[in-house]
Parts: structure tokens; C-alpha cells; sequence
């Protein structure tokens, strides 16, 4: 009897273990809580680069790897995205055809936005981003919608993002919305799940494998992500949106590719800009 | 006391050692160092380390037999894509051996088919493996 009862005992501490991992998890539309996402991911990055200030987490690579670093900040003195922010002013400022303009469309005119953004729509129910919200309003219009991944579209996106740099990135989860939840939780189970032929997460990079050499790059923290977006990249030799970089990193997981601004990736966007809450927004910028 | 904690951890302990030496390991581990269609030893028995798709183009170059085989790829491609799970270059494979069938090739063309539908059934063994398990890298 006591043999029995000393196994009940230890059975119970083991699946006690279990169930109280499990309440802790976030994993479920239940239990997932952003807040604590986005406290632990700051803490896991902390305690991995000790040295580098959380507010320049914006900078990528740059803020883990000194002798990027050093290159990228030669790059900004003559920063490559300068042509495509002066051309997306005017781009942004050019009425449409009935006279109207893109800070129609917008709160205070369009002009140091881009931290609210993505949003949950609560009326459309699903996730809106800027670029989405371009296009509408140029649809809204009588104008063509312009292609989501480079062009004009970025060169707009990034005239906005420029006036918007400093702005607190600002990513709101309605209470008590279960499909913004839902939404959420969409985007982080993209973030976490292994795909493709090369069975790569996001998080395998951009977690556990930041700043750790693949061949000859460094993969960037996830921290920070969505700030500095729409970015110029040197491999693209031109301005790309975020889902443009998307659509090639689910390409570089030998995945096929999603198209930008479907509702998975508005989702990953979501879930990704809410763990940069609290740091500033610093886009256009430049990236290898 | 002693003697019941021991069992208990053995008890807790005796799945994984169960799945150390599951069938699908000594399987995978023989491919990778002999080869496909390398022989191994499992549990006393014999077995042949071959996709499941690899015996099932095992079988006449035919028109017939290739255009199947074919077809069966593009099913199961069409079932990862649903689940968002599909494999960058299966489509281009499946383009191939669609070719290789017009241009007769059949042996090519059961090859090729059968290399697409293994990427497509393990694009949907990933995705299952990941509703399950795609929290383990979440920080805490």
C-alpha cells in the first residue's frame, strides 16, 4: 500500500509538471498572453547579447555585430533610400484624378503613422497594413492599385515611414476580440513552425540562429523586425516592402512561397509588430 | 520507497528510449549512410531502406504507369498546398515529369513523379508534426 501510494505520488509530480508547463504555454487562443510574448522575447535577447541596448534592436544585425555594424553605418552617410523617400513624397503629395489624395485617406493626413500600424479591423475582421491601406485608398479612388512587393507602393510606404521615425510603435490587441487573438496567434504559430524542405522556422534564424553565421550571412534578431521597413536592400539594389523580404525568406526555407499581403503573412506582420512595441520606428533603412 | 521512484522513472523514462530505436530512425539513419535501398536490421528482421514512393514507381515504364504516377503527385502536391505546407520545387518537378511523359521518357517521368510526391508527404508529416510541436521554440 505504501509502494502504491508513493508511485500515485511521483506519477502525480510528473504529470503535474506537465499541466502547469502547459498553463504557462500562450499556445492556445485561451492561454496565449502577447504581453508575456513580447516580455520573454526582450528577455531571451537580453540575456543572448548582454551588450546591446534594447532600443537599437530597430537596427538589426547592426545592434549584435560591430563589424556590420561599422559597414552599414558608412552606408547611411549616404543613406541608398534617400531618391526613393524624396520620390514617395511626391508620389504621396500627387492628387488623383478626382482631386483627391492619399492624406485623404488617412488620420492626420497620412503624416507620422506608421507605428499604428498594422491595426485589427474589427469591422473587416482581419488585420489591416499600410500598404494594404494604400492600395484601398487608391482603389477608393478610380486609381490603379499599384503591385505590393517594390515600385511605388514601397516608395510611398517609405515616405510615410520617414515621418513617421522616432514614433513609438504602438500595436494595439483589442480585449476581449477573439479574432484579433486569433489573428495573432496565427502569425506567431507561422513564426515558430518549421517549413519547407529545409525544415527552418523564422524563429531558427531569427531566435536561435541570430547572429550566427549561415555561410556568409548573419541572420538578424526578431526583435526589432517590421521597424525599418520598407527597406533598401543592397541584393535588391532598390527599395522592397516587408513582404516582399517575407516572400523571399519563405523562398530561402525551400518553401513555396506565399503571395504578399495574404492573410497569413498580414498576420505574421501583426505578431511581429506588437513584439516591437515600445521601440521606435526608423524606417526606410538600409540592409545587405 | 527506493525501489517505487526507480520504477516510476523507468516507467516515464521507457518511451523514450522506445523512440530511440522506432523503426522510423533505424530506417532514416540507414538511408543516409548506405543509400536509398540500403537493407538494415530492425527488431530481427530485414527491411529495405526505400520511400514509399520509390516502390510504388517500381514498376513498368509505361505511358499508362507514368501519367498515374503523375497524377498522384500533383494530388498530394495539391493536398500540402492546402495546408500551406508545400515545398518550393515540387511544382518545377512535376513540370519536369510532365515533360519527360511527352517526350516519352516514363522511366524519367515515374522518377520524377515520385520524387514530388515524397516532397508533398513530407510537407504534410511537417505539417502535422508542426500543430503539435511548433510552440518548442517559443522563449518562456
Amino acid at each position: 500500500m505504501k509502494i502504491i501510494k508513493t508511485m500515485a505520488f511521483g506519477v502525480g509530480l510528473v504529470l503535474s509538471a506537465q499541466i502547469s508547463q502547459a498553463a504557462d504555454s500562450g499556445f492556445t487562443l485561451e492561454t496565449v498572453n502577447p504581453e508575456a510574448d513580447r516580455v520573454a522575447l526582450q528577455n531571451y535577447f537580453k540575456k543572448r547579447f548582454p551588450d546591446a541596448e534594447l532600443n537599437d534592436y530597430v537596427n538589426g544585425i547592426y545592434a549584435v555585430d560591430s563589424n556590420s555594424r561599422e559597414q552599414w553605418e558608412e552606408i547611411e552617410e549616404f543613406p541608398p533610400y534617400e531618391f526613393a523617400v524624396e520620390e514617395g513624397e511626391v508620389l504621396f503629395n500627387t492628387t488623383f484624378a478626382n482631386g483627391k489624395g492619399y492624406a485623404d485617406c488617412f488620420e492626420n493626413g497620412g503624416i507620422g503613422i506608421r507605428q499604428n500600424f498594422p491595426y485589427w479591423s474589427k469591422e473587416e475582421g482581419t488585420v489591416k497594413t499600410l500598404e494594404m491601406e494604400i492600395n484601398e485608398c487608391r482603389e477608393a479612388n478610380g486609381e490603379k492599385v499599384l503591385k505590393w512587393s517594390k515600385g511605388d507602393i514601397a516608395k510611398v510606404s517609405a515616405y510615410m515611414a520617414w515621418t513617421s521615425r522616432d514614433q513609438i510603435i504602438d500595436i494595439k490587441l483589442p480585449e476581449n476580440d477573439a479574432g484579433a487573438m486569433a489573428a495573432y496567434l496565427d502569425g506567431k504559430k507561422f513564426f515558430y513552425a518549421k517549413r519547407g524542405q529545409l525544415n527552418l522556422s523564422c524563429a531558427n534564424c531569427h531566435v536561435q540562429g541570430a547572429n550566427i553565421r549561415i555561410r556568409a550571412d548573419l541572420p538578424s534578431p526578431q526583435l526589432g523586425h517590421t521597424s525599418h521597413f520598407p527597406v533598401f536592400r543592397s541584393k535588391w539594389g532598390e527599395l522592397g516592402t516587408l513582404h516582399r523580404r517575407y516572400s523571399g525568406c519563405h523562398k530561402d526555407s525551400r518553401s513555396h512561397p506565399l503571395k504578399p499581403q495574404t492573410e497569413t503573412f498580414r498576420n505574421l506582420e501583426y505578431f511581429q509588430s506588437y513584439m516591437n512595441n515600445g521601440l521606435a520606428i526608423n524606417g526606410p533603412g538600409a540592409r545587405k | 520507497m527506493k525501489k517505487a521512484l526507480i520504477l516510476v522513472a523507468a516507467l516515464t523514462l521507457v518511451p523514450t528510449f522506445v523512440a530511440a530505436e522506432s523503426f522510423e530512425n533505424a530506417y532514416l539513419q540507414a538511408r543516409a549512410m548506405y543509400g536509398p535501398g540500403a537493407v538494415f536490421e530492425w527488431n530481427g528482421k530485414q527491411y529495405a531502406a526505400v520511400h514509399e514512393e520509390e516502390a510504388e514507381a517500381d514498376i513498368a515504364a509505361t505511358a499508362e504507369n507514368a501519367r498515374m504516377m503523375v497524377d498522384k503527385a500533383k494530388a498530394k502536391n495539391k493536398e500540402v498546398a492546402e495546408l500551406g505546407f508545400e515545398w518550393k520545387l515540387t511544382r518545377g518537378i512535376i513540370k519536369d515529369a510532365e515533360s519527360a511523359l511527352t517526350t516519352g521518357e516514363y522511366r524519367k517521368a515515374l522518377d520524377l513523379a515520385a520524387q514530388a510526391k515524397y516532397h508533398a508527404r513530407m510537407g504534410i508529416k511537417q505539417y502535422h508534426y508542426a500543430q503539435s510541436n511548433w510552440q518548442l521554440s517559443v522563449p518562456q
